[in-house]
């Protein structure tokens, strides 16, 4: 197999520990392709004069089915919770297999 | 031209019936109709002419694989339809793109039908818009070596 370019738009991988659930990447998505479910608790430091409220991720999902691998979403990003990598082969055999969660984007790992 | 809606366009592309080799499996032919729609096509057109799939002799066993690639519109389903069934058994369709797997970028236009899989049973579908070759020849082995 001939070699793929690092720096090919093969796959979105997400860094979930750096994503704050802002939601900047699903509204600017041309194609609507990126689902968050999140919730927000409450942290109370010593001290603080009141608790702070925390956004916590509870799902993020792609669909690669729709994805035009326009870049979008990894630009708007202002935590660099998205990069792409090269990763290319991921076929599904139900369209419903090419939606991936937090797991499987974690997967892809940086490139 | 071909006349719309009768079938004869689509299913006359994905009459010819090609055989080629996977350079990276020596021992794997496809039998590939190509059904190419739109700028997905290209990328098919690329794996044969970076030379990742090479024209081979038919061999005796193997089904016939229809690509689907490029985006499918509510006008053209009826020349898919023909295409897919006039292929013989054994057969699996392909989506290559975005486009035919669900209309992609245009998944809210009028015209575009959602999803190839609509007006015929998909076996893989590939990501891209558009996929790598590359992604197109893994599909293909993937579908004719069972892992
Ligand atoms: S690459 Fe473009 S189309 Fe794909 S998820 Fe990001 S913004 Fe949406
Ligand atoms: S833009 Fe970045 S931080 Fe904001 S929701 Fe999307 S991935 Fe998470
Ligand atoms: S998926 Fe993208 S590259 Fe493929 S036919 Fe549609 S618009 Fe063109």
């Amino acid at each position: 197999m001939s070699e793929i370019p690092h720096q090919a738009r093969g796959a979105i991988a997400l860094d979930a520990a750096a994503c704050t659930s802002c939601m900047l990447c699903v509204k600017e998505c041309p194609d609507w392709c990126i689902h968050i479910e999140s919730h927000n608790e409450e942290v109370s430091e010593p001290g603080a004069r009141r608790p702070r409220s925390v956004a916590v991720l509870d799902s993020f999902t792609i669909d690669w089915g729709l994805c035009m691998y326009c870049g979008i979403c990894v630009e708007v990003c202002p935590f660099d919770a998205l990069h792409w990598v090269p990763e290319h082969d991921y076929p599904a055999p139900d369209a419903q297999g090419l939606r991936h969660g937090i797991a499987r984007l974690e997967e892809f790992g940086p490139s | 031209m071909p006349t719309r809606g009768t079938g004869d366009y689509a299913a006359g592309m994905a009459r010819e019936q090609r055989v080629y080799a996977v350079v990276s499996h020596p021992e794997v032919r496809v039998h590939v109709r190509d059904l190419g729609l739109a700028c997905c096509a290209v990328e098919f057109a690329s794996a044969i002419g970076r030379g990742l799939l090479v024209p081979a002799e038919p061999s005796t066993s193997g089904a016939a694989v229809l690509v689907v690639s490029g985006t499918v519109t509510d006008a053209l389903a009826p020349e898919v339809i023909a295409a897919w069934e006039a292929l013989p058994e054994p057969k699996a369709a392909v989506s290559f793109g975005a486009c035919s797997n669900s209309g992609g970028p245009y998944w809210d236009s009028y015209s575009v039908t959602k999803g190839v899989d609509r007006v015929i049973p998909v076996s893989t579908y590939v990501p891209g818009c558009p996929p790598r070759p590359e992604a197109l020849v893994d599909a293909l082995v993937a579908l004719v070596v069972p892992a």
